[in-house]
């Protein structure tokens, strides 16, 4: 089996997949993409529908013997499945809805925030009108447009900064006695970790009162999993490196 | 009694994803219907089982359980009876896959077309203005209230109409190509892909004739048709009460051009 792991700076979805990875101790290529570019569009891959209407907008791809894999939560899940070490889900069902639940929400609520918050703070994008023509899904294209444009929405902005502070609150109350979200360090870990750890210096309001949360960002930081993961940077900071991530719910 | 209780609405969308996955996999459960429209997932008895109100809802023993598709993964999990994912976990992944497309892109565009043009107009003329804004009323959470004004009385714009009409189109085509490549959604199996998909599409050649039928859209058809002859299916869509469901009849036509 060949596998090659396409991943951005190691932050939000890209973080996930290869913390994962290095996890499970999965052996796979790794090849640097430059997501704030554009790049995942200029893959040979880009075009597979599983990518290219992936929404979770600039994630990063796993290609496994020419299928290329998207949605670093369900990547996550295939590389726990094929790869070797503890668990990244209970093996208990109702555990693992639990677990499955968390991520889910994750998903929906903080990701499109953390998203949309990361884009506003980060520089406009350096894309030219020929690149963003390769952008397949017309709903993510958009995303990119408004991020050159600095078109973003003050109503969005604030919304997405209680949907940031109401996940540390659910962390808050979920690390409660805890040194993982659920019992064992799962997959919820992995992928809240890297939708908030950036978030720290965005919405710092949000963490003030979360202690939990931040000794629960520490000790996630420690994994040598992730300090693999995060050492795969290519610049200084790269919780603060963003792209276009899943859109803001359309029904609100 | 059952060790299991299903709280749900309509075999359709979100309610028909776990009860066709219980009737697939011979699972007992006792069925709890909820009238979406009389907004009965507010009252405070189920309230006091699901907080946040959401429809489906099921219970295993003490176990409180909430969200379609992920209910249908614990079924799959938890009981005996046929599997409902393949072994193989790249299947699995394509499986998530398709099911987080069509919950979270396609599922709320066909929603948004459903209440405009059938539920909206339905609820209004069976229940009346006056009865269905004190229901609204009622609703504890005021963003809820807004969802729930926005759906009853279709108030979506022109751009949403618009955009998630471009949704509908290009996801029927995107699984028109899919279901070329294999027998079953995403898989070679019966899966959840398939429970999942069929409460979203059944009523395609009825709801958007232009744009699905067996000469534009061969694949789409043979698969609903396929959903529709098993016998779970129909023990399924048995249990509607209204005639949205009965939409499923268009299913028994041999050929919709």
């Amino acid at each position: 089996m060949s596998m090659t792991l396409y991943h951005g700076q190691p932050n939000g979805p890209s973080l996930t997949v290869l913390a994962a990875l290095f996890e499970k101790g999965v052996d796979a290529d790794l090849q640097f993409l430059d997501l704030a570019a554009g790049e995942r569009h200029a893959l040979p891959v880009a075009g597979q529908t599983e990518v290219a209407m992936s929404i979770e907008g600039e994630g990063p791809v796993l290609l496994v013997d020419g299928e290329a894999m998207a949605d670093s939560v369900f990547v996550g899940c295939y590389l726990d499945d094929i790869g070797s070490g503890p668990s990244l889900r209970p093996a208990d069902p109702y555990k693992r809805w639990q677990v499955m639940m968390w991520c889910r929400q994750i998903i929906e609520r903080l990701a499109p925030a953390a998203g949309y918050l990361g884009i506003h703070e980060a520089s406009a994008p350096d894309i030219s009108d020929d690149r963003l023509p390769r952008i397949q899904s017309e709903d993510l294209r958009a995303r990119w447009a408004d991020w050159r444009d600095g078109k973003f929405e003050d109503e969005k902005l604030e919304d997405s900064r209680v949907k940031v502070t109401q996940a540390v609150e659910k962390c808050e109350a979920q690390l409660n006695g805890h040194d993982w979200l659920f019992g064992d360090f799962s997959l919820a870990d992995l992928e809240t970790y890297a939708w908030l750890a950036g978030m720290v210096t965005v919405v710092p309001s949000a963490f003030v009162a979360a202690p939990r949360t931040m000794d629960w960002l520490a000790r996630t930081k420690a994994r040598p999993s992730v300090k693999r993961a995060l050492a795969q940077a290519s610049q200084d900071s790269p919780e603060a490196s963003w792209a276009p991530g899943p859109e803001i719910n359309r029904w609100g | 009694m059952n060790d299991v209780t299903l709280y749900h609405w309509e075999p359709n969308a979100n309610s028909g994803k776990p009860m066709l996955a219980l009737m697939e996999k011979d699972v007992a459960f006792d069925s709890h219907y909820l009238d979406l429209l009389n907004f009965d997932q507010h009252d405070p008895k189920y309230l006091a089982i699901n907080p946040q109100g959401t429809i489906p809802a099921m219970t295993h023993g003490d176990l409180v359980l909430t969200e379609s598709t992920a209910i249908m993964e614990y079924i799959d999990e938890a009981f005996d009876g046929p599997r409902l994912m393949p072994e193989d976990a790249k299947e699995q992944w394509r499986i998530r896959w398709w099911m987080k497309f069509m919950d979270q892109w396609l599922a709320p565009s066909f929603s948004m077309f459903g209440w405009k043009f059938f539920v909206g107009p339905n609820a209004r003329e069976q229940r009346g203005e006056d009865e269905l804004e004190a229901a609204i009323n009622r609703i504890p959470l005021p963003e809820r209230r807004v969802a729930w004004r926005k759906a009853v009385y279709g108030l979506f714009s022109d751009e949403e109409m618009a955009e998630s009409g471009r949704r509908i189109g290009l996801g029927i085509r995107m699984l028109e190509e899919e279901l070329g490549k294999r027998e079953w959604l995403a898989s070679d199996n019966y899966s959840l892909a398939d429970v999942n998909g069929f409460n979203l599409a059944y009523a395609l050649p009825l709801s958007q004739p232009e744009l699905s039928n067996d000469e534009l859209t061969p694949n789409i058809m043979r698969w609903l048709r396929a959903i529709y002859a098993r016998p779970a299916t129909k023990a399924c869509w048995a249990m509607g009460k209204t005639d949205m469901v009965k939409r499923v009849d268009i299913l028994e036509q041999d050929y919709i051009a």
